[in-house]
């Protein structure tokens, strides 16, 4: 998944907004579309000026690489993020003009892998945090006829996407996985959509009446409910791969601003679930999960409770955004 | 002879800081280039100045909880504790990619007592290839109720002086702005032997989120840097200049050749670059040509020529 980061320049195609606070910019950037994968982000420069100082980062939330089987010509080497206005940058992201240029960094970070021999994925998004899954959706899905990697992914509703968040027009993303053939299920805190709740309540119905074997968990989200996420994929004995955000100055690995706290690899060492830092890794994560196993009572995630964890701060930019939700020591 | 005479890039861009020879006077800052590899994707390191490493600490370092950054007008503070490998790994793992940078490595050192320094220094020495070390004297003297070194000049005269017993390599050492009179901190360091200052390092600051009512670092405080402390930098460097006789490197906001520009007039040999780097990974290579084109539009035949070249109505007796 090592890709080499490209500092490009990238034209505004599109600039839409799609929810209540939430927008889509849609850019032209091949370098970097071409490289692209799901989960990983981009340093997206909001102004030419030194105010406000620093890029932010977004992940993609579709990915056109040029030259792509899904060849259009106004499709061709093309990234897509979304952003929610939280701050001062995203305030003057709104105003972005379609024809205008943006510097760019990217692609950057560690995306979504697939978890090897899981015959289900299930996609758990909050807020603006189900853009990411989007690309990942598509690719488990074209991955499923395609692929080696997915072809675990057989059943017909092997990928399942759960979304949630406050109010109806602050859903997004449903009509992309309609048209990936999926059909996502929707929850809202005030009840304004779909089920009354949050996502991680679909999760645990979810779980509860559909099984759970040979599930793999995917989700990003607001921190409370990425933690609580981790605990139900404790609880079920299930992979799970959470996207984080933190502030971030570099992307680049150099400045440690993006300091998220995990587990040191010695007391991750027993984790079956660890994520792969290479491909041998990989191949052997098959076959610890070939069987399929549903054993709650597997003895490799029972932790000690008694003290601390040994920890160390990981780079969310540079080993993250996508992390083993074990490894993160969720405070 | 006219610019125009002049073969493109023909004004030198070579300095020197005491023996240790720059191709040309913009270094990357340390802690804000990693340990070089992380950016050796985007940018020929070969093209910069130099670089600095981040901080390193004989043994590694964990660093602060997060949050570690806020963005602040114009700039950001950080607090990120001095997270390293520490001096094993250091050697082990980063020296070999930086020793075939081919580009001159500052390693940026900082101890929590002035024998650790020296240990560092020491043991540093051993190792073929670096160029010189970058002291931080920014952090808190455990032997000495944890006082900053750098806020008494007895204090940094003693440090730089153990360092300069331990190695024969290029020193240079890092003021904090924090400080009553850098010009005086300065003097001890050229006094307990540096071969060069570099200023400045951050300043302290904090920022508070209103709706929470908590502190946005982790670490409630931390360092500012950016565009913001320009000013602050560009004034300490012009008075350190006026202080010290050893080359001054300057520090502070620069993201632009401008800027970098304001440094040398001011006095400073060379410059570093570091927060700029986040905004653009190609900030030193911009700021590089930016040099190149304006010592030739104004006819400098070297960067040297350029540095301390400030004219001040101090100069020509009139009152200021």
């Amino acid at each position: 998944m090592k890709t080499t980061a490209k500092e490009a320049k990238a034209r505004i195609l599109r600039h839409q907004r799609i929810g209540a606070d939430s927008f889509r910019l849609r850019l032209r950037c091949p370098e970097i579309a071409r490289l692209a994968q799901p989960g990983q982000f981009i340093m997206l420069r909001v102004s030419e000026q030194s105010d406000p100082f620093l890029r932010r980062p977004f992940s993609f939330s579709r990915v056109f690489p040029p030259g792509g089987k899904m060849k259009r010509t106004e499709e061709d080497g093309i990234l897509e993020i979304c952003y929610k206005v939280v701050g001062r940058g995203t305030s003057l992201m709104t105003k972005l003009q379609e024809g205008q240029q943006l510097h760019v960094l990217g692609p950057l970070g560690n995306g979504f892998w697939a978890a090897q021999g899981r015959k289900q994925a299930i996609l758990i998004g909050g807020g603006i945090g189900i853009a990411p899954l989007i690309p990942w959706a598509e690719k488990l899905q074209r991955g499923r006829a395609q692929d080696r990697t997915f072809r675990n992914l057989n059943e017909p509703s092997a990928v399942v996407v759960l979304i949630g968040g406050e109010s109806r027009d602050k859903i997004l993303g449903v009509k992309e996985f309609k048209k990936l053939d999926l059909e996502p299920q929707i929850s809202t805190e005030d009840g304004s959509l779909g089920v009354p709740g949050m996502a991680t309540d679909l999760l645990e119905r979810e779980l509860m009446t559909r099984g759970h074997v040979s599930v793999a968990l995917y989700a990003c989200g607001p921190m409370p409910m990425l933690a609580k996420v981790a605990q139900i994929a404790d609880q079920f004995d299930l992979p799970c791969q959470v996207l984080l955000e933190a502030r971030m100055a570099c992307g680049m690995g150099a400045c440690l601003g993006c300091a998220v706290k995990v587990r040191e690899e010695d007391s991750l060492k027993n984790s079956q679930h660890a994520p792969p830092d290479a491909a041998e890794e990989r191949i052997l994560c098959t076959s610890a999960f070939a069987g399929g196993e549903t054993g709650a009572s597997s003895e490799s995630f029972v932790q000690d409770v008694s003290q601390p964890p040994a920890f160390r701060y990981a780079r969310a930019c540079k080993e993250g955004p996508v992390f083993e939700s074990r490894e993160i020591i969720w405070e | 002879m006219k610019s125009a005479d002049r073969p493109k890039g023909g004004s030198s861009l070579a300095i020197e800081l005491g023996a240790l020879k720059l191709r040309n006077p913009v270094i990357a800052a340390s802690g804000t280039f990693g340990y070089g590899e992380e950016y050796a994707s985007i940018i020929p390191l070969q093209s910069l100045g130099g670089i600095v490493t981040k901080g390193l600490s004989l043994e590694p370092r964990k660093g602060n909880p997060p949050p570690r950054l806020a963005e602040t007008p114009a700039g950001m503070l950080n607090a990120i504790g001095l997270e390293n490998v520490g001096l094993e790994k250091f050697i082990q793992e980063k020296w070999p990619f930086l020793r075939k940078a081919s580009c001159p490595v500052i390693v940026n050192i900082f101890g929590n007592t002035i024998e650790e320094y020296a240990e560092l220094a020491r043991r540093l020495a051993d190792v073929e290839g670096i160029a010189g070390l970058e002291v931080n004297i920014s952090c808190p003297n455990l032997k000495a109720g944890g006082a900053i070194f750098a806020s008494e000049p007895r204090t940094v005269q003693k440090v730089v002086d153990k360092i300069r017993r331990a190695t024969s390599s290029f020193l240079m050492v890092k003021l904090s702005p924090n400080v009553a009179d850098i010009g005086k901190i300065a003097l001890a360091a050229e006094e307990g032997g540096a071969d060069a200052v570099s200023l400045i390092n951050t300043l302290i600051g904090m920022a508070i989120d209103i709706k929470k009512r908590i502190p946005l670092l982790g670490n409630i405080t931390g360092g500012l840097s950016g565009p913001a402390i320009k000013p602050v930098g560009l004034r300490m460097v012009w008075q350190v200049v006026q202080t010290v006789h050893i080359p001054v490197v300057g520090m502070g906001g620069i993201v632009t050749a401008e800027d970098a520009l304001e440094y040398l007039i001011a006095g400073a040999t060379a410059v570093q670059v570091g927060s700029a780097h986040f905004i653009n990974p190609l900030a030193g290579l911009k700021i590089i040509e930016g040099i190149q084109s304006y010592l030739e539009a104004n006819d400098f035949p070297n960067v040297t020529s350029l540095v301390g070249s400030l004219k001040t109505k101090r100069d020509t007796g009139q009152p200021v």
